[in-house]
């Protein structure tokens, strides 16, 4: 009991620990926090649509197995976003046979469809690939964004609970400029800009600076490096940080510099070409708008 | 965090910053490549030119318009926003006639639209303007300017400069190749606009509109031709610049 500077007694809460009373109460609240079995079915509806389902190309049935475990890996670059799509399209997928493997298949609030079984194959997608003179080189475009949630799942299904270490894992990927952490004004940043950040295992040097602290990544991205640096895998993220979020010529091609590392070498042959077929994806995925003259 | 201060346009962040004046910089990102030359005899006015719908009419899509006879601007940014700066600029300059009887200098009318982009920033239910323009003319004096704002309402005169989606990019190559001969004529002042878009521009001369003003004489627009025949001046010079080179090696 205290009293207050108007004379009232208010009863000051007591931290000697739970009294009688409150156990009685915590007991109700508990009750109330029980779930029905309403809630249950809901919770279950949303965990099912919430799904990743990992599907083979022909059949378009789940695989049973993960990805990586089903298939042996020595390399496997994965594309995150759709400038880091277009750069492997244009550069690394026209140079050689690729043949899809599978897709993932997923639903999340970023998803511009309600419909979760019948996806169709314009919406972003989530592609693997894998080269067909050398089937342990796995590549995989993804253009939907994967939820906090549904990470964990998708790691799982394409790397499996138990990964395979002589594989080196390539990420690429796209933030915009104003997530660097830098003291400088974003204005006077070169954008666009390369920088990388690698596992412990990863023993090859990164093609640009590592990303200075604090190094902080987002996202599929994220997910991918942490699960790699816990079981060992060497694996490095190159981020191109932009300020131009939309499919961007000049975006694109800050990733050039990859071409010439390890991790990329002998699946880049025409680059002229390539240059000219990315020049032709840019222009056929223009969306016309005026609110920008 | 940014996010606490960047609802309102009148609260300064704990470093000091203006965030949303800051975020209005990146919608004139948005915008296409303008570039601005001031030569000793012309001034010059290049733009990325937006491609434009099938069945829209190209000559409702213009990034660069005159404000009076002797001053024009290219802009970059949010077009809606342009459209109210021009008018209000415009219809001062016809007041300034009316009133002193003599027309706007180039400083002047840079100086009104940076403090009516200034007054945006400072208050509250308002957001800035998302533009960044070049103002290019000729005083009485005979002296050409070239002038920049952005959505902070700040001004300053430039020598040559670039504004909108890879400015970066421009600015850097006009450091290197603006010197004395480059502006010594009109037609190389013209050249070094058309050459530092097409650092940036994708399928070349089609994509670039220009507009000069000499001194004396009102604003010219540059026809499609007369842009094709400037391009193709330059990848002659560039081509025997290259045979001189390899015969040199040789």
């Amino acid at each position: 009991m205290a009293a207050t500077f108007f004379g009232e007694v208010v009863k000051a809460p007591c931290r000697a620990g739970t009294e009688d009373e409150e156990e009685e109460e915590e007991e109700e609240e508990e009750e109330g926090r029980r779930e029905t079995p309403e809630d249950r079915e809901v919770r279950q509806q949303l965990a099912r649509k919430r799904e990743v389902r990992l599907l083979r190309r022909q059949t378009k049935t789940s695989l049973e197995v993960a990805l990586l475990e089903k298939y042996p890996c020595s390399k496997f670059i994965i594309a995150i976003g759709n400038n880091a799509v277009a750069f492997l399209s244009s550069f690394v997928m026209n140079s050689g046979v690729w043949e899809e493997v599978g897709c993932a298949k997923l639903w999340n609030e970023w998803c511009r469809t309600t419909d979760t079984t019948h996806l169709s194959s314009t919406e972003a997608f989530c592609v693997f690939y894998h080269l067909k003179s050398n089937p342990s080189v796995f590549l995989c475009q993804c253009s939907c964004y994967v939820a906090e949630d549904q990470q964990y799942q998708w790691l799982e299904k394409v790397f499996g609970s138990c990964p395979r270490k002589n594989m080196q894992i390539t990420i690429l990927t796209c933030r915009h400029v104003t997530d660097y952490k830098t003291s400088e004004s974003t204005g006077s940043l070169p954008s666009p800009f390369l920088k990388a950040l690698k596992t412990q295992n990863f023993k090859d040097s990164a093609c640009c600076p590592l990303l200075e602290q604090p190094n902080i990544v987002h996202d599929l991205p994220a997910a991918v490096l942490s699960y790699c640096q816990v079981w060992k895998i060497p694996a490095i993220l190159y981020l191109c940080y932009t300020d131009v979020m939309k499919l961007d010529l000049i975006t694109v091609e800050a990733f050039k510099p990859i071409l010439s590392t390890r991790s990329l070498k002998g699946l880049v042959k025409n680059i002229p070409q390539s240059t000219e077929i990315l020049k032709k994806l840019m222009t056929t995925n223009e969306i016309q708008s005026n609110i920008y003259t | 965090m940014a996010s606490r201060y960047d609802r309102a346009i009148t609260v300064f962040s704990p470093d000091g910053h203006l965030f949303q004046v800051e975020y209005a910089q990146e919608a004139v990102k948005k915008g296409s490549t303008a570039v601005g030359i001031r030569g000793t005899n012309i001034v010059v006015l290049g733009v990325e030119k937006k491609s434009v719908a099938k069945l829209q009419d190209e000559r409702t899509v213009r990034k660069i318009c005159a404000l009076d006879d002797h001053v024009c601007m290219a802009f970059a940014g949010l077009t809606a926003d342009a459209r109210v700066v021009i008018n209000r600029a415009r219809v001062e300059c016809q007041s300034h006639k009316l009133t002193v009887e003599d027309p706007v200098t180039v400083e002047y009318i840079t100086r009104f639209i940076a403090t009516l982009k200034q007054k945006y920033t400072q208050s509250n239910g308002r957001r800035p303007f998302g533009i960044s323009a070049l103002i290019v003319g000729f005083d009485d004096d005979g002296i050409s300017r070239l002038y920049q704002t952005d959505p902070s309402g700040t001004y300053h005169a430039w020598k040559a400069n670039a504004i909108g989606r890879n400015a970066k990019t421009v600015r850097e190559f006009l450091e290197k190749n603006y010197t004395e001969d480059a502006i010594a004529s009109d037609s190389e002042a013209i050249k070094l606009a058309i050459k530092a878009l097409l650092e940036v521009v994708q399928s070349g001369g089609k994509n670039i509109e220009l507009a000069i003003i000499r001194r004396n004489q009102p604003l010219k627009m540059f026809s499609a031709k007369e842009v094709e025949l400037y391009v193709t001046e330059i990848e002659k010079e560039k081509e025997e610049a290259e045979k001189k080179k390899s015969k040199k090696s040789v």
